[in-house]
């Protein structure tokens, strides 16, 4: 039998008489191990939602993680753009291939025209004759896990992900107790914990913190 | 001499062919990977190398009020970016602002009421993100938050002002920032309506904190006595927000 692939890492001793193997394993380890594959079973969905969310978050400053925003703008003779408000918007709509009835027509000025759609605006200028749409559309995947990361739903959602970052306490804890002896931490994967750890010491230091 | 004669059996002279083409394929695949690439990466470096000189043109100016116009731990670029945040009602007809707390004439206007106030300008702003880029000169058109503050009689007492925004968002200010002259509530962005993702129809614009006390879908204005940290505030970030200062997080 190869020690080297004994994950449980039980010094294999010969059993003493009259004793079997399994009776003499600490139990408490085979109990650790089942609960942490379990509770990891349990988190692989939200870790996935706040790793993904994390890097699609992370980098808000150059782009949207949520929404995709578009903008196209058109002129057209001023003279197509008569009639009340109602007509004005039912030719800029046709003007941009629109065929989606829209919630709102308000005339804010007599330059200003806004014609309220679902996920875009249509802003008119009858005077020059310009029709401008934009809006947004959101990323199908990427809204709905950073809304979840982002907490925007709120209390539930509080309660349960602090669940959740329990969940991620007790396996990082537990993953040090995994392997037993010099096969776990105490021998040279001890230095994985230390380099883990390392990171955000070294990061703030050398950033100087907050 | 044997001449060897091509059998049409053997697969050897189709395989060759076939080997040259695959040759060829393979070569322009590279080719225009390589040119996609550089393109790729030329059109990144043109990016980073005009936000780059915009930067250091930016650092090279001062402001007015003698402060450097550029703040430190910033880079310009050349648009608003949008940063998120839950959209409100984009719909001018459903926009009101209400104006109240310490104030002895608390009032409500809507959009068009808005538009039509006298005072109404267009202005052009440096804008700066907690997260590191600025906008310099962007034109907004609006109204001074000083000049609602005068119509509705604040009180003596009021210290802070909050703005209220779609879903609950909050921003707190000092009242002297709120009623600086460039602090405004505007609804165009350089000559164009407000768009959706910056906060349409109407948005704060407090041009001298980091940006995300110029709350988007703005619905109202809360003149209050004692400090009330917003949003974003009692999430880690700081309460005064002083781009100078690099007043980022708490």
């Amino acid at each position: 039998m190869s020690v080297g692939k004994n994950l449980d890492a039980s010094p294999v001793t010969p059993a003493a008489p009259g004793t079997s193997p399994q009776k003499r394993a600490l139990p408490w380890r085979r109990w650790l191990r089942a609960v942490h594959r379990d509770v990891g079973y349990l988190a692989i969905g939200l870790t996935l939602v706040y790793a993904v969310s994390g890097i699609a978050v992370n980098h808000i400053a150059t782009w949207d993680p949520s929404f995709e925003q578009f903008t196209r703008t058109i002129t057209v003779a001023p003279a197509t753009l008569t009639g009340d408000d109602r007509a004005i918007a039912q030719e800029a709509l046709a003007q941009l291939a629109i065929e989606q009835v829209p919630s709102d027509v308000y005339r804010a000025s007599d330059t200003r025209l806004d014609i309220t759609l679902a996920d875009s605006t249509v802003h008119v200028n009858p005077q020059v004759g310009t029709i401008a749409e934009e809006g947004q559309r959101a990323r199908p995947i990427l809204r709905s896990i950073n809304w979840l990361h982002l907490n925007r739903g709120k209390q539930a959602w509080t309660l349960f992900s602090d669940v959740f970052a329990g969940g991620l306490v007790f396996l990082a804890l537990s993953g040090l107790f995994m392997l037993r002896g010099r096969q776990g931490v105490l021998g040279w994967r001890g230095l994985y914990v230390v380099a883990g750890a390392a990171v955000p010491i070294g990061y703030l230091i050398a950033s100087g913190g907050p | 001499m044997r001449i060897q004669k091509h059998d049409p059996n053997d697969a050897a002279p189709v395989r060759f062919a076939q080997d040259a083409r695959e040759r060829i394929e393979s070569r322009r695949r590279f080719i225009l990977g390589a040119a996609a690439g550089t393109a790729l990466v030329a059109l990144g470096g043109y990016y980073v190398l005009t936000d780059s000189s915009l930067t250091n043109a930016a650092r090279a100016q001062v402001r007015p009020d003698g402060r450097p116009r550029l703040p430190p731990g910033q880079r310009v670029i050349e648009r608003l970016r949008a940063m998120g945040g839950q959209e409100g009602d984009p719909a001018p007809r459903n926009f009101t602002l209400s104006i109240s707390g310490a104030v002895e004439a608390p009032f409500s206007i809507d959009f068009r009421g808005l538009m039509a106030l006298p005072g109404v300008r267009e202005q052009a702003s440096d804008v700066h993100c907690v997260t590191a880029w600025s906008v310099l000169g962007a034109r907004f058109t609006g109204v001074s938050v000083a000049e609602l503050a005068a119509r509705a009689k604040v009180k003596p007492t009021a210290h802070h002002v909050v703005f209220e925004a779609a879903h609950g968002y909050t921003a707190n200010v000092r009242i002297d920032h709120a009623l600086a002259p460039n602090t405004m509530v505007v609804w165009d962005l350089d000559g164009q309506p407000l768009g959706r993702a910056h906060g349409a129809p109407v948005r704060a614009l407090v041009p001298d904190l980091y940006f995300w006390k110029s709350a988007k879908w703005l619905t109202g204005i809360r003149f209050v006595e004692k400090d009330e940290p917003g949003y974003w505030e009692i999430r880690g970030y700081n309460n005064h927000a002083d781009p100078w200062k690099e007043e980022r997080y708490s």
